[in-house]
């Protein structure tokens, strides 16, 4: 006989479009993928040295909850060399990925207030996350001639209404765009007026030229702002799922205590790997951004010469661009994976991961 | 609840910081087993960092480890299972844990949970907004659950019924027909079942583990929870699993999906290597056990300590009632003193003060060393009245 009280529950999932609401569905990785956001680099051997090294020495077992202690001191000085931000090592927590970043801090941070504030365009990572337990939300509208993000004018008005808690990317992680130093300094304006906190994914922040503003910088201490992203991007540590969140001291006793519930502690290998990916950063990232620079140009004269519209992005990862239903699926049919831009809530964009493979597609979108 | 959850979670992470600061401290609270994961097991991690570092994984794991994990719970709880479908690949048995709660029960919803248990459980159920109806176990019956307290538990709002076997902390194990009568249960109440395996290789003496999911009726009801922690001493690598119907899983995919996204695929390979690759490191570690256990039990029989037989597990819940004192209290006492380890029964429930839970996955030395230390602080305890 069937259960009715299976059909209420799965009843119950399907009600939650939140939680049903599409995702970015991980490929196979081959040539023609350029669905994700992440660098395809190689792990360099140092990193697989390092984490050999702590796995046959017997770091195999559980690590401290937030993490282990010295890849918590290097993130922290990371983010405070990248984006003139203060954190200190008590305020970070590794996680299991940015996916877990921002699950962890939405439902802990938003623990606290009434509803939060979510840019209509927004990674659907994000969407699905705020589907676990209902939360309310605030659809903030964004300015598609400004790569999708909200203008500062909309969260301004969002947290006069009442807003106290914002959900952001810095780049947009559909478009690359970021918010200029001085809109950073009237976001924070908004929100320091009105005692406002926000969630800030800065994840693509490395991959601007010449850094990104962030709104952790604006605070003495960490107080209102969280920051979120990859732990080491752009390192080969994409597949270990490794992310931190940098929080302010009052949030850190719940979410420790929410990431123990959830996972006691995160991957020990991968954590050190990380902590080598760390000494190797500096010098990779410099590389990579000269890399990425060459490639997203070269992108960008090849769409312009096959009149395929870009968005303009400032961070040199990602680019994206306007593509019909019929152009995208030619895509498809040409074997490429991308990033839909109907899955942030933008249908009519695609986004590419900007990489020697990505110049071919733009001849089969075209 | 978020600001002031797991409590009892955190007496524990209290009491391990403390312990972190003693040189010469014997652990015998957190369920890490001592031995270090089989080298072949790290071989494997390192051919992926090699090899698979760059692959991605879907949410609910690489293929290859499904089919390695509905081969193992074929051939160890004769659960038969779709690896395309009804698996799903975890960040440990907690997350496991986490979302099968999640994938089952609503806000205002019961879940019947057989008590003493594992704190987690209670503090994933809060975040869901479910609530947990306790039915008691007692020492004195070896911590068994009568199915017929959990069929007076049942109400209009109960949605499903918690089967943990061995149980933690309480080492109890569900009997083949107490296992029956509980899904006979389910069935007539229409309950969906959480069943945690997680310790179903650590059975002692004639007990027998039996997952609800194998029986008939059981499958289609029942999502079924393991991770390779205990088993492997894989405590650091995070890896675990959800079997169950299809519909369910589907479920749990999307709850994965939305908190984590996926699991190292380093561990994952890791993983295939444990399930696939050889068990004698399995057999020699619950070899250990078995002895290390016996030396616990007489150890606290000779100090005229009672507890409930552990069946299974990796550990004893000991009753500590004699001294007088909250077991927050005696913990912090042993620690401080004497520089042991042991987990109290308040954290765990809030009606077992009178509990601590001692685990046995320390070198049998560590072990004897740190019950006389134990015996010195009882002692001193006791005389103080």
């Amino acid at each position: 006989m069937a259960s009715k009280t299976k059909a209420e529950i799965l009843a119950g999932h399907e009600a939650n479009t939140a939680l049903n609401a599409r995702s970015l569905a991980p490929a196979p990785r081959h040539a023609k993928d350029l669905g994700a956001d992440g660098m395809f680099s190689p792990l360099d051997e140092r990193i697989i040295a390092a984490a050999s090294e702590a796995l046959e020495a017997g770091q195999t077992h559980y690590v401290d909850v937030p993490g282990i202690a010295p890849l918590r001191s290097e993130i922290a000085d990371s983010l405070n060399r990248q984006t003139g931000a203060r954190y200190e090592p008590g305020n970070i927590i590794i996680t299991a990925g940015l996916q877990e970043s921002r699950f962890l801090s939405i439902q802990e941070i938003g623990e606290d207030f009434e509803n939060i504030g979510v840019p209509a365009v927004i990674h659907p990572g994000v969407r699905k996350a705020l589907g676990v337990r209902a939360r309310k939300v605030i659809s903030l509208p964004v300015d598609a001639e400004r790569g999708y993000l909200p203008s500062v004018q909309a969260i301004a008005e969002a947290v006069a209404g009442g807003c106290r808690l914002l959900y952001l990317e810095s780049p947009s992680r559909l478009t690359g765009a970021a918010y200029t130093s001085e809109e950073v300094a009237a976001i924070a304006q908004a929100l320091g007026d009105a005692g406002a906190a926000a969630i800030w994914d800065g994840g693509c922040g490395p991959w601007v030229e010449g850094g990104c503003g962030s709104l952790a910088a604006t605070e003495e201490s960490p107080k209102q702002i969280t920051t979120i992203g990859e732990a080491v991007p752009g390192m080969g540590l994409a597949s270990w799922f490794i992310g931190y969140i940098a929080a302010p001291e009052d949030q850190i006793p719940a979410m420790q205590s929410q990431k123990q519930i959830m996972a006691i502690c995160t991957s020990t290998a991968a954590q050190f790997a990380a902590l080598e990916a760390t000494k190797l950063f500096e010098e990779a990232r410099g590389l990579r951004l000269g890399q990425l620079a060459q490639f997203k140009s070269g992108l960008t004269k090849t769409a312009a010469s096959q009149n395929i519209a870009v968005i303009a992005g400032d961070a040199l990862n990602i680019i994206a661009l306007r593509a019909s239903e019929a152009a995208s699926a030619r895509l498809r049919e040409a074997g490429y994976e991308f990033a839909d831009g109907a899955s942030f809530g933008a249908p009519g964009v695609i986004r590419l991961n900007v990489n020697a493979a990505a110049s071919a597609a733009l001849q089969a979108l075209s | 609840m978020s600001k002031k959850k797991a409590q009892g979670t955190n007496l524990l992470y209290q009491l391990i910081g403390e312990a972190r600061g003693y040189d010469d401290v014997i652990i015998m609270g957190r369920g890490d087993p001592d031995f270090d994961t089989p080298a072949h097991i790290v071989a494997a991690a390192k051919n992926a960092m090699i090899n698979h570092h760059a692959d991605s994984t879907p949410p609910e794991g690489l293929l290859a480890l499904r089919e390695a994990i509905a081969a193992r719970v074929k051939r160890v709880n004769n659960i038969d299972v779709d690896p395309a479908t009804e698996v799903v690949v975890t960040n440990g048995g907690q997350e496991a844990l986490f979302l099968m709660v999640l994938a089952v029960l609503a806000p205002g919803d019961e879940l019947i949970v057989p008590e003493p248990n594992y704190n987690t459980y209670a503090d994933s159920l809060a975040f869901a907004g479910g609530v947990k109806v306790e039915v008691q176990t007692y020492a004195e019956d070896d911590f068994r659950a009568d199915p017929a307290d959990v069929r007076a538990a049942i109400s209009d709002k109960t949605r499903a019924l918690l089967l943990v076997s061995p149980n933690n902390p309480a080492a109890s194990v569900i009997s083949p027909a107490d296992m029956r009568e509980m899904l006979d249960i389910a069935i007539a109440n229409d309950l969906m079942i959480l069943a945690d395996d997680i310790y179903d290789l650590f059975v002692y003496d004639e007990f027998e583990h039996v997952s609800p999911a194998s029986m008939p009726g059981g499958k289609e009801r029942a999502l079924t929870l393991n991770a390779l922690s205990k088993a492997y001493s894989m405590t650091g690598w995070r890896l675990g699993w959800i079997v169950g119907p299809a519909d369910l899983m589907a479920r749990v995919r999307e709850l994965k999906a939305a908190i984590s996204g996926g699991t190292s695929v380093i561990s994952q390979h890791a993983g295939i290597a444990a399930l696939t690759g050889p068990q004698d490191a399995v057999e020699m570690m619950a070899e250990a056990y078995r002895r290390r256990r016996r030396l616990v039990l007489d150890a606290l029989d000779a100090m005229g300590i009672k507890y409930g037989l552990p069946q299974g597990g990796q550990f004893v819940f000991a009753d500590i009632g004699f001294t007088g004192m909250d077991s927050g209290e005696v913990a912090q006492r042993i620690l401080s003193e004497q520089h042991v380890l042991a987990y109290p029964g308040s954290a765990f429930s809030k009606d077992r003060k009178d509990y601590l839970r001692m685990t046995f996955l320390q070198p049998e030395d560590q072990l004897i060393e740190g019950l006389e230390r134990m015996k010195v602080a009882m002692a001193n305890i006791v005389a103080e009245g």
